[in-house]
């Protein structure tokens, strides 16, 4: 069985195609830059060549549709014909308490993401768009949600209320949903892989860093807190995202400059966290070069980046009492071998020794960049958010069919 | 009926308006003018009211070219007969009105909604002027329109059940703005009301009870409106609301629809509201009170 997953983001999408009878990639992709005229679709198909094209692609239909034509493309292609897709499977941010677990998508499930559109303005849309161009590209083909929210959902009520009216909840289920959860699910499985000790005794911190960003304490296998809230806003400070700040800020600005709702919802969404502070790039190879050449703004966006997250941590440490291993992955976590540096030399408190040439190490395989003894043992785990969604889907999609 | 291209004709300040807001909800739209300059003009004024919305945050770089990128100009009606659904706006002239729905009318398949955004007209009347007039529905779009969520739906005598089911359809899940449904009455309800509540404002000016501040201030804040009746009627455009009261004058007869010298006075004198730069109160290029 063949599983094409999908994973669109508000500018991005990135595509892995599996067969699922030895779990072997056939070929992945990304598309970069959705919504610019310089969109990039790097394609790289097993065994082949790599394809890069540059194109003006400015929506999700049009980037599924060269996906498709390349990985059905005669010279760089891996399938025949499209019809070799026997299912889809996309990963939504949002679940809510709709989805405690993976769906499969029918008119019900496109519902119920559509009422989280509010909930997650940047995501669950993009998602949408996804589901909706493989629906009009892959006519007949079942698809499969797997939702960011589901691995959360083991948080206790202490951690994922807030301390406001409870009728909140009751009427809007206003609450912690967290967020990444294939990605921390994974990388906190692969990270007791790799210390060789069993998942139930561990205390893990594992952070998800990339142009979005969460922290997760991971206790016994299960997520007991996590830093996104209801929607991906909360927490850490992110490329284009604010994070964490005081509430009371929102009402006074809108009022000072006479916003709207929508408009102090894409300001906070879109044009705060490091692109805000930097006024440069949300993007952090760009603030690392911005502050070796001594730039003040990049320099700033980058020391409130590594101090709200190196917070996160001692946080999480204190939730579980303890924690034996902190774990880096995604974009900004498995790349930026500065920023870990910077945060682990200023956690040494719990004992952490950094292994400085590990750190260096650009791979992609689990590893340590800690010293082995260590107190805290520190590892880089690529996240593979992908192979968990065709593992869903692929037992999904067989329940269906048998 | 699937809605993907839609059609709109003139490019004033209300055509702008649809044309952004449509753009914005995902549609491909074909915005015509009589002519390139007065289509680039639009565009230009499109481009800048995009600027104002990324200055105040609301959408990003990505954003704003994408939705301009789904705006094409457009100067031949023949073009048309691809669109999905037709919106005319041009000025509030009921002949005008009629010789452009009647060219529509050729040029468009018989089972396209050819809708007018008039505030006050007859739509009976507009669509006498077609072959299909069960297709011609009115869609009063209300200023701003990106901000304002409303959408009077009007049916003329003749419009059908199909023709009014899709357009609240189309206005309720892809504009996602609230749909009410209105039988053709002068004025519809809207223009009707704030019409009225402008000229009564004006009659109070003129009597010297308040200022025109004053007078504005006290509707605003005690009435919790945006913008106070003096203000409302600078930014609709002091000709509009003199053509709209005196539409209306006409139809009902009623006196209490006679519109105010003082707006006449204005009008005469060029001073339009904020097109102009004054009205009631003085504004800059950017619309904004100085």
């Amino acid at each position: 069985m063949n599983i094409l997953v999908i994973n669109s983001g508000s500018s991005s999408l990135k595509y892995q195609l599996y067969n699922m009878t030895d779990e072997s990639v056939l070929a992945k992709g990304l598309v970069e830059r959705i919504g610019m005229d310089s969109s990039i679709l790097n394609h790289k198909p097993t065994g082949k060549a790599e394809v890069t094209e540059v194109s003006e692609i400015l929506e999700h239909n049009t980037a599924i549709r060269k996906v498709l034509a390349c990985l059905t493309d005669k010279e760089h292609g891996v399938i025949e014909s499209i019809k070799e897709i026997d299912a889809v499977g996309h990963r939504v941010v949002h679940g809510g308490e709709f989805f405690k677990s993976s769906a499969l998508v029918d008119a019900d499930a496109k519902t119920k993401i559509r009422q989280l559109f509010d909930l997650a303005p940047l995501h669950n849309p993009a998602a949408m768009m996804g589901i909706t161009a493989s629906e009009v590209n892959m006519p007949g083909v079942p698809q499969v949600v797997v939702f960011d929210t589901a691995f959360h959902q083991t948080m206790p009520e202490k951690a994922y209320m807030y301390a406001i009216p409870r009728v909140l909840y009751n009427k809007y289920k206003v609450r912690r949903y967290g967020a990444h959860g294939t990605s921390h699910d994974f990388v906190s499985k692969a990270a007791a892989e790799y210390l060789e000790r069993p998942l139930e005794d561990l205390k893990i911190i594992t952070c998800h860093i990339g142009n979005g960003g969460s922290v997760t304490a991971v206790q016994g296998g299960v997520s007991v807190d996590t830093s996104m809230g209801m929607t991906p806003l909360e927490g850490l400070m992110m490329g284009t995202r604010s994070g964490d700040l005081d509430p009371a800020i929102v009402p006074y600005v809108m009022n000072k400059e006479e916003l709207s709702v929508g408009e102090v919802n894409s300001m906070l969404n879109k044009h705060s966290g490091l692109l805000a502070i930097s006024g440069v790039s949300s993007d952090m190879r760009d603030i690392i070069d911005g502050m070796e050449k001594g730039e003040p703004n990049s320099t700033l966006a980058f020391e409130m980046y590594e101090y709200r997250l190196r917070k996160y941590i001692g946080s999480y440490t204190a939730a579980m009492n303890g924690v034996d291993a902190i774990v880096f992955t995604a974009g900004v976590g498995e790349n930026a071998s500065l920023l870990r540096e910077k945060l682990l030399n200023n956690l040494t408190f719990l004992g952490i020794e950094l292994d400085a040439e590990a750190n260096k190490v650009r791979s992609g395989d689990p590893r340590r960049i800690s010293t082995e003894d260590s107190k805290v043992q520190v590892l880089v785990v690529p996240t593979n958010e992908e192979l968990v969604i065709a593992r869903d889907t692929h037992r999904i999609v067989q329940g269906i069919n048998g | 009926m699937n809605f993907k291209k839609i059609g709109v004709i003139g490019g004033g300040t209300m055509g702008q308006g649809i044309a952004e807001m449509l753009a914005a909800k995902g549609l491909d739209v074909l915005l015509v003018e009589k002519t390139a300059e007065k289509l680039d003009y639009s565009y230009e004024m499109i481009e800048t009211s995009l600027d104002k919305q990324l200055e105040k945050w609301a959408i990003t770089q990505a954003e704003k070219k994408l939705i301009l990128s789904r705006i094409q100009k457009v100067t031949h009606f023949a073009e048309l007969s691809s669109c999905d659904m037709v919106i005319e706006t041009i000025v509030e002239d009921l002949e005008e009105k009629k010789k452009i729905l009647n060219q529509l009318d050729q040029v468009c398949p018989n089972h396209i909604i050819l809708a007018s955004n008039t505030s006050t007209l007859s739509l009976t009347e507009l669509a006498s002027s077609t072959m299909y007039p069960e297709r011609v529905i009115g869609m009063h779009f209300i200023y701003p329109v990106a901000k304002v969520d409303l959408v009077e739906i009007v049916r003329g005598l003749k419009t059908s059940d199909a023709t009014f089911e899709d357009t609240k359809s189309f206005v309720d899940e892809i504009v996602e703005k609230k749909g009410v449904m209105i039988y053709e009455s002068p004025g519809f309800v809207t223009s009707r009301l704030i019409c009225l509540f402008i000229n009564e404002a004006m009659h109070v000016l003129q009597e010297g009870v308040a200022s025109a501040q004053d007078i504005d201030d006290a509707m605003r804040i005690g009435y919790q409106f945006q913008y106070g009746p003096l203000e409302m009627a600078d930014r609709f455009g002091l000709d509009s609301v003199l053509a709209a009261l005196e539409n209306m004058f006409r139809e009902y007869g009623e006196l209490k629809y006679r519109p105010s010298t003082i707006l006449k006075k204005m009008v005469r004198a060029g001073q339009l509201g904020m097109k102009s730069g004054e009205g009631f109160f003085k504004y800059d290029k950017d619309g904004d009170r100085v």
